[in-house]
């Protein structure tokens, strides 16, 4: 009997608590423990790095050694392209120059933030970091890696901490565009961020190859994640000409991410005549499960964010 | 003084599990911490602690986690349930019966916690979370569990026969003057 009552104790108030959750009624109490528990999930983060490497060394060494070879490939094939790239980005500057054009946006604001925690659950891919609302964070502003490739958005800002999902996750969707015809990226800028407090700076942020370069075309998708490293690419035109390694960046379609932020390059495309869409599995460029840290674009509001 | 202490050990796990323990990936998932302290500590100790210490266990991996706070307290609850056949004492070690109320609990507080985010508005694949969510996280915890069990049991005093006059069985036939 006194089981019987306190299951529905514990029940009565996980539940209350859930609902007071999804009100955001408890989020001093998320402060009040996020304020503690930060500077000790950094110190745990910074001391299990070295175990890290080696687990992950044990772990994925047949991985690692099939993406040694795989990079080592792509690698000499890049530097074939790289003589003739350097001429073609001569001639595209002074064609944008000439046309006042801006196809990479110097006015971004970046600010980095250090990963101190991710949810074990299985059941999401979310990753938290030591950027909150005093820093200008807002839940659905867009976060990057350290190299520009799309990572996520924040779904959750606290005062100094913030969780962010991953575009692996399921309930992440993105507007994309698949850049056929297109064999590298552009050189991609090492963006300027902001590492400790102070106002932001100007910083250029990655611009993948643009829509008008000859040869290229833009295939509209809207890609979802389903937990697993790689995610999906769907609502493809089912005559869509995708290839392998095709890359993959946002579309700006929606208003919630800006266009041209890379996500990653098609792995596999899947077209069968009986379905009214095709899809593609696209390898993310950012190594989402050992982020350490990323950067958030803090001046780009998203659509669902702005005032109507 | 028992609770307090409890409560410590569960936060510096819960957040240990999300920090410093998050790279630990075994067939793709990685082990809750919290949960199996909880089934520990439920099973080793007695039922009037667990009915403590199971809920403060939730508490902290709720606070942890970027699950909505009470998916966890409720999620254990059945920790203490599962923890009360092991008090039943059908066999003499505590560790087999803390192995299953690990199994068990992951299964229930998985399944709970995919109830939980389906009615927040998160995508539930259900294959996809009993293929490579669900059923490695079973298999996952309970490996993991002696790593919780023995300082659990360790620190814990041993527990007394449930049966009166349990011993007899094994005492020696040598007379008391």
């Amino acid at each position: 009997m006194r089981l019987i009552w306190w299951l529905a104790t514990v029940g009565a108030v996980g539940l209350i608590s859930i609902f007071l959750s999804e009100q955001g009624a408890l989020v001093p109490v998320r402060n009040v423990h996020l304020t503690i528990s930060s500077p000790v999930e950094g110190v745990l983060r910074d001391a299990a790095d070295p175990l890290e490497d080696i687990y992950t060394s044990i772990t994925d060494r047949g991985s690692l050694v099939r993406e040694n070879e795989e990079l080592r490939a792509q690698l000499e094939e890049l530097e074939a392209q790289l003589a003739e790239q350097q001429g073609n980005e001569q001639t595209i500057t002074e064609l944008e120059q000439a046309l006042g054009v801006r196809t990479r946006r110097p006015d971004d604001q970046l600010l980095a933030a250090r990963v101190v925690a991710q949810d074990v659950s299985g059941q999401k891919r979310m990753i938290a970091i030591d950027r909150g609302t005093d820093d200008g964070l807002d839940e659905g502003m867009v976060v990057m890696s350290g190299a520009g490739s799309l990572v996520g958005t924040v779904t959750a800002a606290y005062e100094g901490y913030s969780w962010v999902r991953l575009i692996t996750d399921p309930d992440s969707s993105v507007n994309a565009q698949v850049n056929t015809g297109v064999a590298q990226p552009r050189p991609v800028a090492t963006p300027e961020v902001i590492t400790g407090g102070g106002s932001p700076t100007p910083s250029p942020t990655p611009s993948p190859a643009p829509d008008g370069e000859p040869g290229a075309t833009a295939i509209r998708g809207v890609l979802k994640g389903d937990l697993r490293p790689v995610v999906l690419l769907d609502l493809l035109p089912p005559d869509a000409d995708i290839e392998s390694s095709d890359l993959v960046v946002t579309s700006g379609l929606g208003g919630n991410y800006p266009p041209g932020i890379l996500i990653g390059a098609v792995k596999s495309v899947q077209q069968r005549p009986e379905s009214a869409f095709a899809k593609a599995s696209v390898e993310p460029a950012a190594k989402l499960a050992s982020l350490d840290t990323v950067l958030v674009l803090i001046n780009f509001i998203p659509a669902r964010l702005e005032s109507p | 003084m028992k609770y307090a202490a409890a409560a410590v050990i569960a936060w510096f796990v819960a957040v240990a599990n999300v920090s410093g323990l998050a790279y630990i990936s075994v067939l793709g998932v990685t082990p809750d911490f919290v949960l199996i302290f909880a089934c520990c500590w439920a099973v080793v100790r007695s039922e009037e602690e667990a009915l403590i210490v199971v809920p403060l266990c939730g508490l902290m991996r709720d606070l942890a986690g970027s699950d909505p706070t009470g998916t966890a307290i409720i999620g254990f609850a059945p920790i203490v349930l599962l923890a009360s056949f092991a008090h039943t004492r059908v066999i003499e070690s505590d560790f087999p019966p803390a192995i299953g109320a690990v199994a068990g609990g992951t299964l229930i507080f998985l399944v709970f916690q995919s109830l939980v985010l389906g009615a927040t508005g998160h995508d539930i694949a259900v294959w996809h979370l009993i293929r490579s969510v669900i059923v490695p996280s079973v298999i996952v915890n309970a490996l993991f569990t002696p790593i919780i069990y023995l300082p659990v049991r360790w620190f814990s005093p041993p527990r007394p026969l449930a049966m009166q006059g349990g011993r007899r069985l094994t005492a020696t036939l040598t007379s008391r003057s």
